[in-house]
């Protein structure tokens, strides 16, 4: 569906000047919601030194946003079950359109850009069905030209893998319904999945648990450079069980689970908010707001290889020699091989996601 | 029920009021827990010998003993911790709600092709959760569609092994709290809570989520709606238990929410009357399967229900919460 004009603007903006319109607002590495001191909601540019680049009203909290690839660009979704996302020019602060999720529909707050820029896709829940769903919208006007089953369940994090065509998707699996709130509905039959799929919806690859974590819900995503999938986990079942609550995945393989020993591991309340690779892509992180801790694992061979406690941490993104990650109780730190480094800034909550701009990987 | 949403941050070790949280706990142990746990065992024995005794669906005997056994259930189904999710027994004991009718799925897959597994309990417990406990034994029993399925002499013996493996679920459960009690109790190395406060907060959980649960499930399905009330999605509809429930998990919860704020007289106040008025309404309710929500004046008085208990989480999350030690935190949201 990508009209002339848009696919003409894309492949002029990609080839002069990728991310000129970012540059424009100071080039910020992540997007960011965070209550502000004032008492508003505002979507944050940060950079990876923990600079704000820029702080935008939003009408109300948010959950997560996608950047558009070249143009300083942001879709802010409410948080679940929200009908509605609202598109920011980080230029001039205004919204500039609003998506609103169809009748039967409602967005699960996560959404991803196609390479070109002229599709935005969106995890959805088609609540009657109680089956996952992909929202295909038009970025010209952000009109919605259709949709495909996301392979599963409650779809939540998506991301596009390096190839610029395949999205991978996190299945979470739990089934809930907006008339009966965040009640999970399915637990005891739930399944979550990693899914790989083309941009037409055409299933790739399906990938579970073995049965005895089938009340792992697979959540949140990070993708290094080479294809490798990272994904975060929060687990359903009984509370004195410790499962792995990070994984990784390269397509056609079966996944790798890491966990830290059991002493450590019990202390994470079976909950993992966000991860992401170092920006070398040697070590993989999850973030654990409830168990207050960050946890770091070597790829190679999925050693523990470093506990960093900080309360409520929930945001996490690659940085150069990195992480940065950002708290619900205002800081904002960079975390390089041997040590954290903390810039507090106690006027603002940071929401629960650090959106990258671009893959720093 | 102990995993539903629930917005829970456990911030500091201490909290700041510092009581004696061991005499709390031996007494929710002591009187709430283990009493409702065993109640459920003895009657959960019944309806295995009544079905023994009778398997016709229409017996007195053993509808009676199916009331008897689902009412100490619902009085113990917001305890939904350690024993009850050991092997998935809670949710084989109840499998509600059930979004994608696995249930009359699982029971039609079973009589269709004569399944032996329901002639051994250990090849029983091995079938899907949906086609056992209460709510299987409900199709069993009250609806017409499974009167005449397959075989009478399959039926009684599919009531039969429903009804056993119910018996060996809550007697598993029973026995289990013997040990557990004592680890709930003695927080520490060797048990699942480190401290008194890590329990306190696993029983103030399952107040905050059985609560939730019963306003937002067994309320919430049935009213759907005002365009699209769904009084068929009501809990155990069809043995006419729905609004029963309500009832029933309002007095058990407000026994523990008694227990709990035993030494904060005000809170324990403020509860107390906030659980007067929703249990004063569901008993003024005369509508046992909520079907009344599809007309304008029953749908009222159902919402009215429905905003007295959330009245009691809003007590329960700002009042009491704060006294153990919990806030509702930022960033930890289930499933964010």
């Amino acid at each position: 569906m990508t009209s002339r004009r848009s696919f003409l603007a894309g492949l002029a903006a990609a080839s002069l000047a990728p991310l000129r319109g970012w540059s424009a607002v100071g080039a910020p590495d992540y997007l960011a919601a965070a209550l502000f001191p004032d008492g508003t909601f505002r979507l944050a540019g940060l950079d990876a030194g923990g600079d704000i680049l820029f702080a935008l009203p939003l009408p109300a909290r948010g959950h997560a946003a996608a950047a558009h690839p070249y143009q300083a660009q942001a879709v802010a979704f409410a948080r679940r079950p929200g009908t509605f996302a609202i598109i920011i020019d980080c230029a001039t602060g205004t919204q500039t359109a609003v998506l609103e999720a169809p009748k039967g529909r409602h967005f699960y707050g996560h959404g991803v850009f196609s390479t070109d820029g002229t599709r935005l896709f969106t995890t959805e829940n088609d609540f009657e069905a109680g089956q996952g769903v992909i929202g295909v919208w038009n970025t010209d006007d952000y009109t919605r030209i259709g949709e495909f089953a996301s392979g599963g369940v409650g779809p939540h994090d998506m991301r596009l893998m390096p190839d610029g065509r395949t999205l991978v998707v996190a299945n979470g699996g739990i089934e809930t319904h907006p008339e009966t709130g965040r009640t999970k509905l399915n637990l005891p039959v739930m399944q979550p999945r990693l899914t790989y799929l083309d941009q037409n919806g055409q299933v790739l690859e399906q990938v579970e648990l073995p049965q005895d974590l089938h009340k792992n819900s697979i959540r949140h995503l990070a993708v290094r450079a080479d294809g490798l999938v990272g994904f975060a986990m929060q687990w359903q079942g009984d509370t004195s069980q410790h499962p792995p609550l990070l994984g990784l995945h390269r397509p056609g393989e079966k996944p790798w689970l890491f966990s830290a020993p059991n002493a450590e591991q019990s202390t994470l309340q079976g909950y993992a908010g966000s991860i992401a690779f170092s920006g070398e892509g040697e070590t993989v992180a999850i973030t654990c707001p409830r168990g207050n801790a960050l946890h770091r694992f070597r790829v190679a061979d999925g050693q523990l290889d470093g506990v960093f406690r900080h309360e409520d941490v929930c945001g996490l993104g690659t940085a150069p020699n990195g992480f940065v990650f950002t708290t619900g109780a205002g800081v904002i730190g960079q975390l390089s091989k041997n040590k954290a480094q903390i810039s507090a800034r106690p006027d603002c909550q940071w929401d629960n996601h650090l959106i990258p701009i671009r893959t720093a990987a | 029920m102990r995993a539903l949403a629930i917005a829970i941050f456990l911030t500091l070790p201490q909290s700041v009021y510092a009581q004696d949280r061991g005499q709390i706990l031996s007494d929710i142990i002591a009187v709430h827990i283990l009493p409702g746990y065993a109640a459920l065992s003895e009657s959960t024995n019944a309806l295995a010998e009544a079905a023994h005794t009778d398997c016709s669906p229409t017996s007195d005997q053993l509808r009676s003993a199916y009331h008897a056994a689902f009412d100490d259930w619902i009085s113990v189904s917001h305890l939904r911790f350690g024993p009850s999710e050991t092997e998935d027994r809670a949710f084989a004991l109840a499998f509600w709600p059930d979004t994608k009718g696995f249930t009359p799925k699982a029971l039609s897959g079973l009589i269709a092709v004569e399944d032996s597994a329901i002639q051994s309990p250990d090849a029983f417990a091995e079938t899907s959760v949906a086609g056992r406990g209460f709510f299987a034994l409900e199709l069993m029993l009250y609806d017409p569609r499974f009167a005449d399925q397959g075989s009478a002499e399959y039926r009684c013996a599919l009531i039969q092994a429903i009804s056993s493996d119910i018996d060996r679920n809550a007697s598993a459960i029973d026995a289990d709290w013997a040990t557990y009690a004592h680890a709930l109790a003695n927080p520490g190395e060797t048990s699942p809570y480190r401290s008194e406060d890590e329990a306190m907060q696993e029983l103030y959980k399952a107040l905050i989520t059985g609560s939730e649960f019963t306003a937002e499930t067994r309320i919430g399905r049935p009213l759907g709606t005002f365009d699209r009330p769904r009084p068929k999605r009501a809990e155990a509809r069809r043995s006419e238990r729905s609004l029963r429930h309500v009832e029933l998990s309002l007095t058990a919860l407000r026994d523990l929410a008694e227990r709990l704020s035993a030494d904060h007289p005000d809170i324990a106040a403020d509860l107390d009357s906030a659980f007067t008025v929703a249990i004063d309404r569901a008993q003024s309710l005369d509508d046992p399967s909520f079907a009344d929500v599809s007309t304008p004046q029953g749908r009222f008085r159902v919402e009215a229900l429905q905003q007295s208990i959330n009245d009691i989480r809003a007590i329960a999350s700002t009042e009491l919460g704060p006294t153990l030690g919990i806030n509702a935190g930022f960033n930890s949201l289930d499933g964010d």
